[in-house]
């Protein structure tokens, strides 16, 4: 007789992260634009020292 | 929800709308003395009758800054409580029209006193600018009526814990208390300069005043009053955009954490108000700068966490590519569509913030119309947007109305409105202001000085602006009025969203008061401690009064 093996076994099962490659772009753009803001005014800071 | 009401009992409905009644009439008056300000100071227009710009710029800013919000907010997170955590007992609804009417009778009693020309001390009202005693009588039961509400809210969330021990409470109620403890341990501190200093000096009991002391008394106040208002906003983003646009939250204890960082690090940071204030040692102002900067944090955790709300919801609609999420969501649809405009604003809004936060920075825009441009961006579009779209739900929910097709239309409108408006009045203001113009100042070319001469452009530019804004708030009131009284009889949800599949557990930590206002006391007490005592012992000799009006 046949054993069967249960190949489900050998599979860990992975938690799958949602896609959120569109939130990735989405912050760095708000990053790149706080400090953009802030490095422009700094530059007006420093020449007008 | 679990063990939530589905709708809001109607005798806590009636309490809210009391609230939010008040809070539109402030918004109708406060948004009238705004369009005669801008006009004002286009330097092409004068107020009739010898009426002060400074009566009006006190009352733009006393009833949309802190009328207005306070009464907005309460009013929304009692029918939030009782909408999640349950029908609120009788005792607690006793109490929550108890704070409403001191609320509302020390309002009344403030604003006579500014409209007769007795109160032209600006919204900020510190010394040594004197106001009549009744102004400041008026404001302190508004912060004691506010306090009764906040003690109300409190015990009907501790009536909740009791009955679910070991069960985390409702995301809306727990954000409600987060914002009430906030609120509780900031008002202390213009409750003691107004009851300590204030008070006593402008009775005449007391010649003299601490100055310093006032001042930053008020912006340990100040600073967190502007989240106070900013995080009923993120309630609103957190716990009730999701559902209505079809998604779920994209986490319960990244919200509840956010929350919880805001009640650590929002209190501790005036200084960053006083910058240019002389007599604090800079490295205190240094040490409140970075725990301001501490902030950043709580921010842009909302921040991803709106992001990733809306792309998982597109992305469940089939969306593809890396922004095609953005087109699945409901623009047209006004509960939406005010709110994420709000969002979009506090982009530039945040930047601005951290301009002023940053010690040289703030030396550019400090004192300059930049400043008025920033908190027209925070408080009067980011959070004053998000307001418009929950009572576009809110109001018909507890008046058992739906809101029609056109005024869902008349609301979109309203919010492009809005939009247009600020983008002219405040993109103006903070360029005006890194040219030096002042904030807080009437029209002036001071004796034709070539510098205020370039500002005149920016100012009718204000005007303009100004004045697209006035027909948004006749917009709003027309839809506030509809929804309340006129909009056909019908059931309208209270939106709360669920929690995604994905998300972790929430842990019971966010929920250890002692811990957390321990922490955020603390913190208080290391930032401020040592300059305060230094105020007092090596103070001036004080200032008489002041009325320059």
């Amino acid at each position: 007789m046949k054993t069967q093996l249960n190949t489900n076994t050998s599979k860990t099962k992975v938690e799958k992260e949602p896609p959120l490659k569109g939130t990735l772009v989405s912050v760095l753009f708000l990053g790149f634009f706080l400090i953009f803001t802030w490095v422009s005014v700094y530059f007006l800071f420093l020449n007008r020292l | 929800m679990m063990n939530g009401t589905w709708k809001v009992d109607a005798r806590d409905g009636k309490l809210a709308m009391a609230h939010i009644y008040v809070a539109f009439v402030a918004l109708a008056l406060g948004g009238l003395a705004g369009l005669l300000q801008v006009l004002v100071r286009s330097g092409k227009f004068e107020l009739p009758a010898g009426i002060s710009y400074y009566t009006i710029l006190t009352t733009h800013g006393v009833l949309l800054g802190l009328v207005l919000t306070t009464f907005f907010i309460i009013g929304f997170q009692f029918a939030a409580v009782s909408r999640t955590a349950g029908t609120l007992s009788d005792r607690v609804r006793f109490w929550g029209w108890v704070g409403f009417w001191l609320m509302t009778i020390g309002t009344a009693i403030t604003a006579f006193y500014i409209l007769i020309g007795e109160a032209s001390v600006l919204y900020t009202f510190y010394a040594p600018l004197q106001a009549h005693a009744g102004f400041y009588i008026g404001l302190t039961l508004v912060v004691v009526g506010s306090w009764i509400s906040g003690f109300a809210m409190f015990a009907h969330y501790a009536k909740w814990k009791k009955a679910h021990p070991g069960q985390v409470s409702p995301l809306l109620t727990f954000m409600s208390v987060v914002n009430m403890v906030l609120w509780l341990i900031c008002s202390l501190g213009v409750a003691a300069t107004v009851l300590f200093q204030l008070i006593p000096w402008s009775l005449g009991y007391v010649d003299r005043i601490n100055v310093l002391v006032s001042r930053t008394l008020f912006w340990y106040f100040g600073h967190p009053l502007v989240y106070f208002w900013l995080l009923p906003a993120y309630m609103i983003w957190y716990a009730i955009i999701p559902k209505i646009i079809g998604g779920k939250m994209f986490s319960d204890s990244l919200a509840r954490m956010s929350f919880i960082l805001f009640l650590i690090f929002s209190i501790p940071v005036g200084f960053h108000h006083q910058l240019v204030e002389p007599g604090i040692d800079p490295a205190w102002k240094y040490l409140q700068v970075v725990l301001t900067f501490m902030v950043v944090i709580p921010s842009l955790m909302t921040a991803f966490s709106m992001f990733a709300t809306f792309e998982m919801y597109g992305r469940s609609k089939g969306a593809t590519g890396l922004f095609g999420w953005l087109r699945k969501l409901p623009w047209g649809d006004a509960r939406f569509f005010a709110p994420f405009i709000g969002m979009l604003f506090f982009i530039p809004a945040g930047a601005g913030g951290l301009v002023n936060a940053s010690h040289q920075l703030n030396q550019v825009v400090h004192n300059t119309i930049w400043v008025t441009g920033h908190f027209h961006l925070t408080l009067a579009t980011t959070v004053v947007l998000t307001f418009f779209g929950a009572a576009y739900w809110l109001i018909p929910h507890l008046t058992g109305r739906v809101m029609t097709k056109a005024m869902n239309r008349l609301a979109i409108i309203q919010t492009i409105v809005w939009s247009i408006g600020m983008i002219f009045m405040s993109s103006a203001m903070h360029f005006a202001g890194l040219l030096g113009a002042p904030r807080r100042s009437a029209f002036s070319t001071y004796g034709d000085a070539p510098q205020a001469l370039e500002w005149v452009p920016y100012q009718i530019a204000q005007a303009v602006g100004g004045t697209i804004l006035f027909i948004g708030i006749i917009l709003v009131l027309i839809i506030v009025t509809n929804l309340a009284f006129f909009a056909p009889k019908g059931e309208t949800e209270f939106p709360v969203a669920e929690v995604a599949e994905q998300a972790e557990r929430t842990p019971l930590v966010f929920e250890n008061w002692t811990l957390w206002i321990g922490i955020a006391v603390v913190l208080i007490l290391i930032a401020y401690t040592v300059p305060f005592i230094d105020m007092i012992q090596n103070a001036p000799p004080g200032s008489k009064g002041f009325k320059l009006w």
